[in-house]
């Protein structure tokens, strides 16, 4: 209906190779775009830094993520910790009076080192014996943040973040800390769209397909795992350092906890693998659907006059988001992003849907 | 040195491609042992022998996946044994595989187009800054692609996945995929297996073609022997990894030793 293929033909290889080939794809991305750019006045400062914010960097860090486990192939069960890393490394670096714009750098470039120092390790195991080092390597973080006060912030292990200033203005207004949110994930998912129709992207996925094959055809499978690692720990070093200086203000160790990584990878493969939108539902779903099921609880039992007591309570969100996560995956286990691609496709056909192949 | 053993095995313009004694073994087995060859510039060579006579152990260990026990390999001259496979990629080999090795999820442009890997500069930099570097690279060896998507008839598929195509087509995507590489040696592992009387014929044409068109040598692993006869310049025939016969394709396929390996061999 009012996506559709007919009718649109591209005339020259450039317009062939755009990122989004059908209009009703562009239209509704930058129909989003400017949702995005007004959403500090159209949405309510609470719900824009408590449920915006934290939506759109931990996207951000889902697709660096999805980068390494949706493209190259490689599972990894340590990613809080490169974020951490990032976010250890940005602070101190704001603290020691490097700008803002640098520190972020500093800690993109941190985390990936260590990302990749560990990936080179890592890599000449494969599948699950390379999941477990990445494991590992979460665990060798969290002793680390966790044992060296010079790091962690002292006795309290916490870290205050410097207030963030960038481009030479000082960001302390909600809407501030939101654009910059916004800015970040909008970056990281142009470079992902740019993945998906570049050299290095088809690399990946050879990579992750078949690395025989990958071979002969000159990729180098170890180089594209390190790199697809490294960056990856970039994005994630980034993302970590945001999240701090734009929404806890404070470092702590269990802010990239173990079950953090698996949050995020959970984001990634409720998403599904591979698939830039569905990293956004996923990052949703698991981020916002704890609370939002919390709310309808209590509201529920309020109605019906039912006391729920706080330790009832507290589970009850997670055992629903973990039953919608095994539901979805029943459904379509390649995840909501195709979930909703085929919607779209469907659309795109529709009505004449006995046309589709 | 070398130009003395150029000299005497060349008629053309010298050997792209020169095995000596090559030696291949798998535990206990030897798939493949004392195999010597010489493969001209522009040359068809065909090589043929039963199941499991050492056909694509010869060719791994050409390619550099299984690296030969014993013997050199010599690329122009270059002595490439041992290299790694994405090494002699680089080198101007290129070659498919007798079981597939097309990348599911894709389209059958971007599987043709990692092809031009070789050439590409695939870099995170450049992937961020598209705009101002990968898209005119994207744009060049899209147009080099597209050339041989119109010399092999892929056009009305190019935006297809490749999971689906029927075998014929996916060999031809395959071949595709190697020869948008622009090597100088191609070796192409059973490409007509599954093949009908009519893509056969397809097939053959577009492998002479591509030698007259690109100047490409190629080394053909092929159980029909009307293709043999009919497109190869040389062959060599192997049976249980060794040396039976070689030469011009009329003359080996009526020696007794080649007609006894495929008749009374494990031939199936
Ligand atoms: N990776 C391997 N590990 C162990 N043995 C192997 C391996 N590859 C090949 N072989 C053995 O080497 C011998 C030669 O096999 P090869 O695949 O080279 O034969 P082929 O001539 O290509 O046969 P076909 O016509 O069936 O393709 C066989 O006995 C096979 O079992
Ligand atoms: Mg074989």
């Amino acid at each position: 209906m009012f996506y559709r293929l007919s009718g649109v033909h591209h005339a020259d290889y450039i317009s062939d190779s755009r990122m989004f080939k059908v209009p009703a794809d562009r239209n509704l991305a930058v129909f989003f775009l400017i949702i995005g750019v007004a959403a500090p006045f159209i949405i309510p400062s609470l719900y824009l830094n408590s449920y915006m914010l934290p939506w759109l960097i931990w996207t951000a860090a889902a697709l660096g993520l999805n980068l390494v486990t949706g493209w190259a192939g490689q599972l990894h069960l340590g990613y809080a910790a490169v974020m951490a890393v990032g976010a250890y490394s940005a602070i101190h670096a704001a603290k020691f009076g490097v700008p803002w714009e640098f520190a972020l750098i500093i800690g993109g470039l941190a985390s990936s080192v260590i990302g990749s120092l560990f990936a080179f390790a890592a890599l000449r195991v494969k599948g699950l014996y390379l999941a477990l080092t990445t494991l590992a390597m979460q665990f060798v973080m969290d002793w680390v943040l966790t044992h060296s006060p010079a790091i962690s912030g002292g006795s309290h292990a916490s870290l205050q973040s410097p207030t963030l200033a960038l481009l030479g203005q000082d960001i302390t207004s909600d809407a501030g800390y939101y654009y910059v949110a916004f800015g970040w994930c909008v970056l990281v998912t142009i470079f992902m769209l740019n993945l998906k129709r570049t050299g290095l992207g088809r690399a990946l996925v050879a990579v992750r397909e078949k690395d025989f094959a990958a071979a002969i055809l000159g990729v180098n499978s170890f180089y594209y795992k390190i790199l697809a690692f490294a960056t990856s720990s970039f994005i994630a070093g980034v993302s970590g350092a945001l999240l701090v200086a734009t929404f806890f203000f404070l470092a702590a160790p269990e802010q990239f906890s173990v079950n953090v990584s698996i949050q995020v990878l959970a984001m990634v493969i409720v998403g599904g693998l591979g698939s830039i939108i569905g990293s956004y539902f996923g990052v949703a779903l698991i981020l916002l659907v704890p609370g939002l099921v919390n709310g309808l609880v209590a509201a529920g039992s309020e109605a019906i006059g039912m006391q729920i007591n706080v330790e009832t309570l507290a589970h009850i969100p997670n055992a629903v988001y973990g039953a919608l996560i095994v539901v979805i995956l029943l459904i379509e286990p390649l995840g909501l992003g195709k979930l909703y691609g085929n919607i779209r496709e469907y659309l795109m056909v529709w009505p004449f849907d006995q046309l589709r192949k | 040195m070398m130009t003395n053993k150029q000299t005497a095995n060349s008629a053309g313009d010298g050997a792209i491609l020169e095995c000596s004694g090559i030696e291949r073994r798998f535990g206990g087995i030897v798939a493949v042992t004392g195999v010597d060859l010489v493969i001209q510039q522009g040359e068809i060579f065909g090589l043929v022998g039963p199941n499991g006579s050492g056909k694509t152990t010869l060719t791994n260990a050409i390619t550099g996946f299984y690296p030969p026990n014993v013997g050199t390999v010599r690329l122009a001259g270059k002595d490439i044994t041992g290299t790694a496979p994405h090494k002699v990629a680089t080198l101007g080999v290129a070659r498919t595989f007798q079981n597939l090795a097309l990348f599911n999820g894709m389209s059958v442009l971007d599987n043709i187009l990692l092809g031009r890997h070789i050439h590409m500069k695939p870099g995170v930099m450049r992937t961020a800054l598209y705009w101002l570097a990968a898209q005119r690279e994207e744009i060049e060896n899209r147009k080099i692609v597209e050339e041989v998507i119109e010399f092999l008839q892929l056009e009305s598929i190019r935006h297809e996945l490749v999971d689906g195509l029927p075998i014929g087509l996916k060999k031809r995507v395959e071949l595709a995929r190697a020869l948008v590489a622009e090597p100088q040696m191609l070796i192409l592992d059973e490409p007509m297996a599954g093949m009908n009387q009519e893509e056969k014929g397809y097939m053959s044409r577009f492998i002479l073609d591509a030698r007259a068109e690109r100047g490409v040598s190629v080394l053909l692993i092929e159980h029909h022997m009307d293709v043999i006869t009919g497109i190869c310049d040389r062959m060599l025939a192997l049976n249980y990894g060794e040396m039976i016969a070689s030469g011009i394709p009329k003359e080996v396929v009526k020696d007794p030793r080649v007609i006894e390996a495929y008749i009374g061999g494990s031939h199936g």
